[in-house]
């Protein structure tokens, strides 16, 4: 993966003599349709940055097929009608070979129609909704990343070991991923022998859980469970400290509640924080060390998070899945993606063909002195969970 | 009768103080809203940027060193000469036109699209929080209150104070609501109008720019937080009456107090709509708001 002085200068000198013909050297073009505005930003940049750094390393290489990644951009917004609008403009006049960076579940679920209707291959490296994947799972759609049953496993498995039993409260954003997030993990608990003491769901982007609190407090719960993320989990964490709700309470949540984009701003109210998590830029390989230093320098300093380390780890698949099948047209790919194991900084990750989910190994990790620790680890056969796909 | 008290005072009135503290937020941003449209007839949608604004330029003084209690009147201070150049620069060449009110909404929401993308340029997508230098709460009446919505509620009221005192105890003022009474007689009056105008501008966003430094450390500063209290805002100024300072001021605490309230018994997601169904209702059946026009509240 690591590109060499010869190799570029080869692939250059290639690039630079075929650059007057048509066929070998048209680039594959990956459309990103990412949030790059709006609350869910930060996430969105960190999937830039995966994507860009594996494109580069990719095209350093020789690209795809001998062809170059071209990765071209669409603001998605994190909001499922401009996603729709934009990944039909992504489809039909960009004419992308393949999609991704879609943040919002419920922008996953509408592009996936988009991208059924196009006859194109998309995948998602950050919604963690188990639907994707499940009851509204689409032979177009695949997802790299942990979904939040697997999270859920990882964390609940970790409390079962932390307490014998405590009482939750949930707390949540108003919308798919939110919802879909405190079900699963609801689930889990449940049946690892904790009690439910009530839950709460609250607007995307609000701003003061001041007003929520009341309850909260009314439910004196041992454990709170939030799936808030980006800019919502630093305000909802700092006000559960100004307001002493979280004293006293072990705080957990989803795995993109707490990552580096929002660490440094929530400070200390993040404190004792454990998630489940697909990955860890602590995870002690070869490869992930490389990988997290790779990822530093391009980011001027930010260490990659789970989006920018399943974004990375997407590209990857699709050189692997698109040199067995010897194409990128989508009914070869999509035959090739089912059941391609393919290396990333994680480990070894294998695409499910039953349901178009990848299988990896889960860890629980613990924010301490402002940073993550990895406190235990889930095999992935454990964790992946049941196929719930029936459509395909 | 004992429950009755019990649960007036452990949950009613925590309820209501934190409405207070909220409300003291929003009505420093509508203050400077309302003396905007009050006196200059602009809607300033971009009113919501220059509080973003203000959130950066604490950031980044913060960064340099500066103390925190310091920036609370510095920031202010250097967006004053912002607001002005952008009055002179940018509004009043189309102010003049048949048509000042679509040209001016469309002018500050053009600005406030520009805002948002520079500071996200400038200071990138993440969250950045200064550091809350009142910690911890105190107990009032039994009621617990984190301090810092305490000094919220109470540096809210010295704003309100000050400003109106501006407006209505100095000779700035006067020459301000004359110019909003009758702009032509005020001019061959001697009243330097375009001054007065461009500094009012200056006024308004830069009390904007006050409600980004004093909410930072609760609500984080990133690019496109403009948009957490405009709406809010907005309600606000209408229901209180456009150029109503008094208005604005008790518009923002009834409002708050409603959401506040209602949060108990419905969802407080339920409470925003019920907010901009009372909006609509006064829109309709009063539609200068509670408190009239300026010059006159």
């Amino acid at each position: 993966m690591k590109p060499n002085l010869k190799t570029m200068a080869l692939a250059s000198g290639i690039i630079l003599a075929s650059a007057g013909t048509v066929d070998a050297a048209d680039p594959i073009k990956i459309g990103v349709l990412t949030p790059l505005s709006g609350t869910y930003t930060v996430i969105g940049q960190q999937v830039k940055w995966g994507l860009e750094l594996a494109a580069r390393e990719i095209n350093a290489s020789g690209g795809v097929l001998g062809r170059q990644l071209v990765l071209t951009y669409e603001d998605s917004e994190a909001n499922p009608a401009v996603a729709t609008q934009k990944a039909e403009k992504l489809f039909q006049v960009e004419k992308v070979d393949f999609l991704t960076g879609t943040v919002s579940s419920g922008a996953t679920l509408a592009v996936g129609q988009v991208a059924e209707r196009n006859d194109t291959l998309m995948a998602t490296t950050v919604s963690f909704s188990s639907a994707i994947t499940g009851s509204k799972c689409s032979p177009n759609v695949f997802r790299v990343n942990a979904h939040a049953g697997m999270q859920a496993a990882a964390l609940a498995a970790w409390l079962k070991q932390d307490r014998a039993s405590a009482k939750v409260y949930f707390m949540g954003p108003d919308y798919e991923m939110g919802r879909n997030t405190v079900a699963v993990f609801k689930t889990a608990a449940t049946s690892s022998g904790f009690d439910e003491a009530g839950e709460v769901y609250a607007p995307l982007g609000n701003k003061d859980y001041s007003n929520f609190f009341g309850q909260v407090r009314a439910a004196r719960p041992d454990v709170i469970y939030t799936s808030m993320a980006g800019n919502d989990a630093v305000r909802l964490f700092t006000q559960m400290q100004e307001y002493g709700v979280s004293k006293g309470v072990q705080v957990v949540g989803s795995a993109g509640t707490v990552t580096p984009a929002n660490i440094e701003a929530m400070g200390e109210s993040a404190e004792g924080f454990v998630t489940g998590v697909g990955y860890s830029p602590l995870i002690d390989s070869a490869e992930n060390k490389a990988f997290v230093e790779a990822f530093r320098k391009a980011s001027e300093g930010t260490d990659p998070d789970l989006y920018g380390a399943d974004s990375y780890g997407l590209l990857f698949l699709y050189k692997a899945a698109a040199e067995k099948a010897g194409s990128i047209e989508t009914d070869k790919l999509r035959k090739s993606l089912e059941g391609t194991e393919w290396q990333t900084p994680q480990g070894t990750k294998k695409m499910r063909a039953g349901d178009h989910q990848a299988e990896m190994p889960m860890y629980a990790v613990r924010v301490e002195n402002g940073s993550f620790t990895i406190a235990s680890k889930v095999p992935g056969g454990d964790a992946i969970g049941k196929d719930d796909c029936e459509r395909f | 009768m004992e429950q009755i008290i019990d649960y007036i005072q452990f949950v009613l009135a925590s309820q209501m103080l934190n409405g207070l503290a909220i409300g003291a937020a929003v009505i420093m941003m509508a203050l400077g809203l309302t003396i905007i449209f009050g006196l200059l007839d602009v809607i300033n949608m971009a009113h919501g940027e220059f509080y973003a604004i203000g959130g950066f330029v604490l950031m980044a003084l913060l960064g340099l060193g500066v103390n925190f209690w310091v920036c609370i009147a510095l920031v202010p201070a250097l967006l004053l000469p912002f607001g002005y150049a952008i009055e002179r620069t940018l509004i009043q060449p189309i102010f003049h036109k048949g048509d000042r009110h679509i040209l001016t909404l469309l002018l500050t929401f053009g600005l406030s699209i520009i805002f948002q993308d520079l500071l996200k340029i400038i200071f990138g997508p993440n969250p950045l929080r200064p550091e809350n230098l009142l910690p911890g709460g105190s107990e009032i009446f039994g009621i617990f209150m984190p301090n810092y919505r305490l000094f919220l509620i109470v540096a809210g009221g010295a704003i309100v104070a000050a400003v109106w005192a501006l407006i209505y105890k100095t000779n700035f003022g006067a020459m301000v609501r004359s110019a909003a009474f009758d702009k032509n007689m005020a001019g061959s009056l001697g009243v330097p109008v375009r001054l007065i105008y461009a500094g009012t501008f200056a006024l308004g966003i830069s009390l904007a720019g006050l409600s980004g430094v004093l909410l930072a450390p609760i609500y984080t500063v990133f690019p496109t937080m403009g948009h957490d209290f405009i709406l809010m805002a907005f309600t606000v100024v209408i229901v209180g009456g456009l150029g109503s300072i008094t208005g604005a001021v008790l518009a923002g605490i009834l409002l708050t107090q409603i959401q506040a309230i209602a949060s108990l018994y419905i969802s407080p997601v339920w409470t925003e709509p019920l907010i901009f169904g009372i909006m609509v209702m006064v829109l309709v059946v009063k539609p200068q708001g509670l408190f009239g026009k300026f010059g006159h509240g």
